[in-house]
This record gives structure tokens, sequence and C-alpha cells, in this order.
């Protein structure tokens, strides 16, 4: 509960980012960017692919270092102390996976000790709907249990920002909208979420803002339904009328909400 | 400092719920034992018998000619000395069998008691000697046809079975520690690549470098992990040597502490060059040959299958500086002749310093993704 109460505390930014800049020799990822996330909204980084969102968020979790520009998380520089603001945000990697002869209960207690923290296994994985599969090994888990997994591992610290990178790639629509209700869930409980993904729908779904990028720069970054606004107000219309449904709204009435992924 | 422990129970875990992995590195050894065990290179030579001859008759002489046989690949082959310098090199391993022949052998109406002694270690090669012996005597018996009725065969010779504490047990007892140390190796290097190549090809190892912990917290883990096998290891390929091939192994509490201070240290260097290829070779399919590339002529070249000085000069002047060249010799010190730790100087400086060079190569090259 201190924890909860610590989160709405102080700034009322929790990430502040300037003029962040990484280069791969002739190559500029990210070239400048500034931006604030505020406390408590999901906030989404969108962009084509090597359009540097996912060098952003490294560099957001200590795993790489800016050649200039600052970050800041929860009032600690990102640059300075790596290990300190690792201990305090949750990671979901795009692609990471765990240890194969290992049993999720066992996943997860281990990632906990190693934030120093005694974790209720049980507790986490029935957040992510994985109670059924405490006792199971790690390798035959479907890819929606495995993305619920590395879920359930990054609140194993009850981090102060959640990073997530592109968590639904690769979902079925089902486990897809079972993703969107964790990460709303995982909001409402106070915990700030940064999210990268290539699917608009889901950004329009879940963000409260969103930062798009191109060739390592923001171009322009607000709130989704803004970002709309502003292209009907230049005349756009599409060449056919949008229908009150689409293709996904038949699949998800033809076959239901229910996960597969046994 | 409180991450060591839990990273290493879960590698721990993580090994031994891998059972082909297991499997592997104690069976693929013992594998090879068995089968070189088995062949007994050492058993395919006519046996080596030392004859004093005491007699120095013409029954004698003739006794040994039969010995010898006649064709031109001799049954025994036979050479002369006294006894007690034959005893010697029958301890050395040198002779497989020691005839002593009596002064005044086969006068009429003596007994004459033709002393063998052999080599427990070597059945195959006293079984030879014996059965040899007594189909000579048998024929010579025959020969000599005016000798009285009392002379008779089977009072003429007893067979004395010696256990001897020798410095040699034949190929086996060379094969054995060899085995072990080369069993080290290959849980080493093959073990620490293939298992840190998969985990950084599936981001376990970025998932890792997430979280707030440093390197040496995972690779403390794996490390003791390893070590803890590949002493594991050591103790039950030296055990199956000595129940099944039948090799005396150690004895003295100082020997076992020499085998297990080997394996540890020895386990220790081979991790470390594990750690060294799986941080230069990018992906899996680098590593693996890369590994082969460097254990499989250490396999050859340093003394686990054929001494180092049967290699060519040129050569056993290089391979007598390799790594496993060390753990081999230190192993088979130990096993074979029960070597104390100080008596095993050189062997613990060569792998102190191996293990001192790959340790640094593996820190520079140890990479998270």
């Amino acid at each position: 509960m201190e924890q909860r109460v610590n989160k709405a505390a102080g700034n009322s930014y929790v990430i502040e980012v300037e003029n962040l800049v990484k280069r791969y020799d002739d190559l500029t990822a990210v070239n400048g960017i500034s931006f604030n996330v505020r406390r408590g909204e999901v906030f989404g980084l969108l962009g084509p692919n090597g359009a540097g969102k996912t060098t952003t968020v490294e560099i957001l979790e200590g795993m790489r270092k800016a050649d200039s520009g600052t970050a800041f998380i929860d009032g600690i520089d990102v640059g300075r102390q790596p290990k300190r603001v690792k201990s305090i945000i949750g990671v979901q990697l795009q692609s990471a996976q765990f240890f194969d002869h290992l049993k999720l209960t066992e996943i997860v207690s281990l990632f906990g000790t190693l934030y120093g923290k005694k974790v209720d296994a049980n507790d986490l994985l029935e957040r992510v709907n994985l109670e059924e599969k405490a006792g199971s090994y790690y390798a035959p888990l479907s890819g929606g249990q495995k993305q619920r997994l590395s879920i359930a591992v990054a609140l194993v610290n009850d981090p102060v920002v959640l990073f997530l990178d592109e968590p639904t790639t690769g979902l079925d629509p089902q486990a897809r909208r079972h993703m969107w209700q964790l990460i709303k869930s995982i909001q409402d409980e106070g915990t700030t979420v940064v999210l990268t993904t290539h699917y608009m729908e889901e950004a329009e779904e879940l963000c409260d803002r969103v930062a798009v990028m191109d060739s390592g720069s923001i171009i322009r970054m607000d709130t989704p339904d803004t970002l709309v606004e502003e292209l009907l107000a230049t005349g756009f219309t599409h060449d056919r009328q949008p229908k009150l449904a689409n293709l996904e709204d038949v699949f998800i009435s033809l076959t239901g909400r229910s996960l597969r992924d046994e | 400092m409180s991450h060591y422990w839990p990273l290493t129970v879960i590698s721990m875990k993580m090994y031994f719920r891998n059972r082909q992995g297991i499997f592997w590195a104690l069976f693929f050894p013992f594998l090879i034992m068995i089968i070189f065990g088995l062949l007994d290179f050492g058993g395919f030579n006519a046996p080596d018998i030392g004859i004093d001859d005491r007699a120095g008759n013409s029954a004698s002489k003739s006794l040994i000619e039969k010995l010898q046989g006649s064709g031109d690949d001799p049954i025994l082959v036979i050479s002369r000395g006294i006894e007690s310098t034959l005893l010697a090199e029958l301890d050395d391993g040198d002779l497989d069998a020691v005839f002593v022949i009596p002064e005044g052998f086969a006068q009429p109406g003596r007994r004459s008691t033709v002393r063998v002694t052999t080599d427990a270690r070597k059945p195959q090669a006293s079984g030879v000697a014996v059965v040899v012996l007594s189909d000579s005597l048998e024929n010579l018996f025959q020969e000599m046809a005016t000798v009285p009725d009392e002379f008779l065969i089977g009072s003429r010779f007893d067979i004395d079975q010696a256990t001897i504490e020798g410095q040699d047990q034949g190929f086996k007892g060379f094969l054995v520690p060899g085995i072990a140390a080369m069993a080290i190796m290959q849980g080493g290097i093959f073990g620490v690549v293939f298992t840190l190549v998969r985990f950084r090809a599936q981001g376990v190892l970025r998932r890792l470098f997430a979280t707030p912990i440093s390197p040496a917290h995972f690779l403390v883990g794996q490390v003791i992990t390893r070590l803890t096998i590949s002493v594991l290891q050591a103790y039950i390929l030296l055990a199956v040597g000595a129940l099944v091939l039948g090799v005396s192994i150690g004895g003295s509490p100082a020997a076992w502490l020499s085998m297990t201070l080997l394996a540890v240290l020895g386990g220790a260097l081979f991790i470390s060059l594990g750690l060294a290829i799986s941080g230069m070779a990018k992906t899996e399919d680098v590593a693996a040959p890369v590994s082969n590339v460097i254990a499989l002529p250490m396999m050859f070249l340093s003394g686990v299958f054929f001494p180092v000085d049967s290699l060519p000069d040129t050569v056993a002047r290089v391979t007598q500086y390799l790594p496993l060249t060390y753990l081999a010799d230190g192993m088979r010190a130990a096993a074979l002749e029960g070597a104390g730790v100080t008596s095993l100087g050189p062997e613990f400086l060569g792998l102190a310093l191996w293990t001192a060079l790959m340790f640094i190569v593996a820190t520079r090259t140890f990479r998270w993704e």
C-alpha cells in the first residue's frame, strides 16, 4: 500500500526525457528526442520499423547508454544510475524468453529475488491468468502464455513504470484482447505503462497519449483522439466509408472471446 | 551478494532437470572408456616374460625354446635376468610374468618347481603365460622318455599369483584417469558454450540484464553448478574405471584430495575457456565448430589415450603445455600413484596459469546480447 501512495506522489511526470541522442556508427537511431510521461498514464511509442522506438525504450530501461541528452525515471538519472532505475521499473522485452527447465512459479520467484523481493508467485501468475500453469515448465507454453508470464515477471518488483515492447505481436485476436484487459488493469492499479506497438487499433484502445517516431525523431505527440481529429480537419477521408464493424469483430463474434492457448 | 545463492540453486535445478545433458556428460566418456578399455591395446602383443634360468642345463634350454615357439611370431617374448631385477620390471609393468627355473631342473628323480609370478591386473597375459608354460613342460616331459614315473608334471611347478602395488596398470590404468580429465574438459567447454549461446539466442541473458543484477551474479551461479558437475563426473568415471575395468584408483585420502582439487581447477579452467568461446562466437553455428576445433585435437594430443611421449618430439614439446595435458597427467599421477597435492606442483601451476588466462579472456568477452 505504501508503494501505491508513493507512486502517486512527487513530480507529475514520472519520465522526463531531454534531447536524447543515440548513434550507431553512421546511423543516428535516436536524434535528439524530448518527451515527458505523466504518472499513471499509458504512453504509446509508435512508428515504423527502424524509427528508434526500441532504442529509446532500451535507453530508458538502463540497457543502453545514450550518447547525449538526459533521461530521468522517477527523478533518477538513467545514464548515471542504471541499476537504481532497473530496480524500480518493470520490463517486458521483445522476443526475450525465459529458462526452459524451470516451472513458472520458480521463474517468478527467481526474478523476485533478483530484485531482493520475496514474491507470491501464485498471486502474480493469477493476475495474468496463468494460475493453472503455475506448476508447468516454460518451454511448452503458447505464445500468449509466454507473453503473460513475461508481464507477471515484469511486475515482481511492483514497478513504478512498466515498459512493454510490442506485447501483442504474434498473438491471436482472443489473446490480444486479453492482453489489453491486463494492461488496463495494471494501469488501474496506478502503474505507468510505456508501450511500443505496430498496431494502431491497440494504441487507440490503450494509450492516453502517443508519440509518433520516424527516423529517430518524434514527429507528433498527443492523445489519439486529438491526432485523429486533426487529420480529419485537413479534409482527410477514406476512399471507402468504413463500416460500423470490421472483419476482426466478425472473427470475435464467430469464435468467441475465450482464450485458446491451453 | 544475496543474488548468488538463488541463481546457483536455479542453475543446478536446470542442469539436473535436463536429463539429456546429464546423459551425454556421463555416457559419452563412459562409452569411450569401455570401448577403449575392452579393446585393451596392451593385450594385443605376445606376453613379455622374464626368465631366471638357474639350471642352465640342456633341459632348461629346451624349455625356453619351447616357450618361444618356432614360428616367426614368438608365443612369449623372453628376456633373461636374475629374479630380483625381473620382479622389479614386472612391478613397473615392463614384464607380464616372471618364471624362475630352479637349479638342477629336470634331473631324474627330483621335483622341479618352476616359480611363476604374474601380474594380477593383467589376467589375459598371465593366463597365456601359464598355459604356454604348462604345455611346454608337458612336451618336455614326453621328450624325456627316460624319466622315472614319480617325476610328475603336476608337481613340477607352482603358480604364485602376485598382487603388486605397481606403477603401471596397463592401458586401462592409463586410460581411466585420462578419460576423467577429458570428461572435465568436454563438460566445461561444451556445457558452458551451448548453455550460454542458447541463453543468449533466446534472449534470456538480455532479460537478466534488464534486472539490477551484474553479470558476475549470473556467472558465479553457472560456474558453481559446472564445478559441482565436474567433480561428480570425475568421481563417477573413476569409480566406473575401478568397478568395471578393474583399475585400482587412489587409495589414500591425499590422492583423493589431489583428484578433487584437480577436478575443481580443471573445471574452472575449461569453464572459463567455454565462457571465452561463447563470448567470442556470435551464434550457435559458430560456437559448435570452434569448440570442436579446440577440444578435439587436445583429446588426442594431451595424453588422454596415448602417452604424450609417443608423439613425435616436436609435437610433444608443444603439447606438454596444453591445459588438458596438465589435467590428464595430474589425474593419472593422483589416481594411479597416489600423488598428493605437493608432488603435483607443475600440474597445478600449469592449470592455474591457464585458468587465469582464460578467466581474463572470458570476462573481457562476456556479452549479455
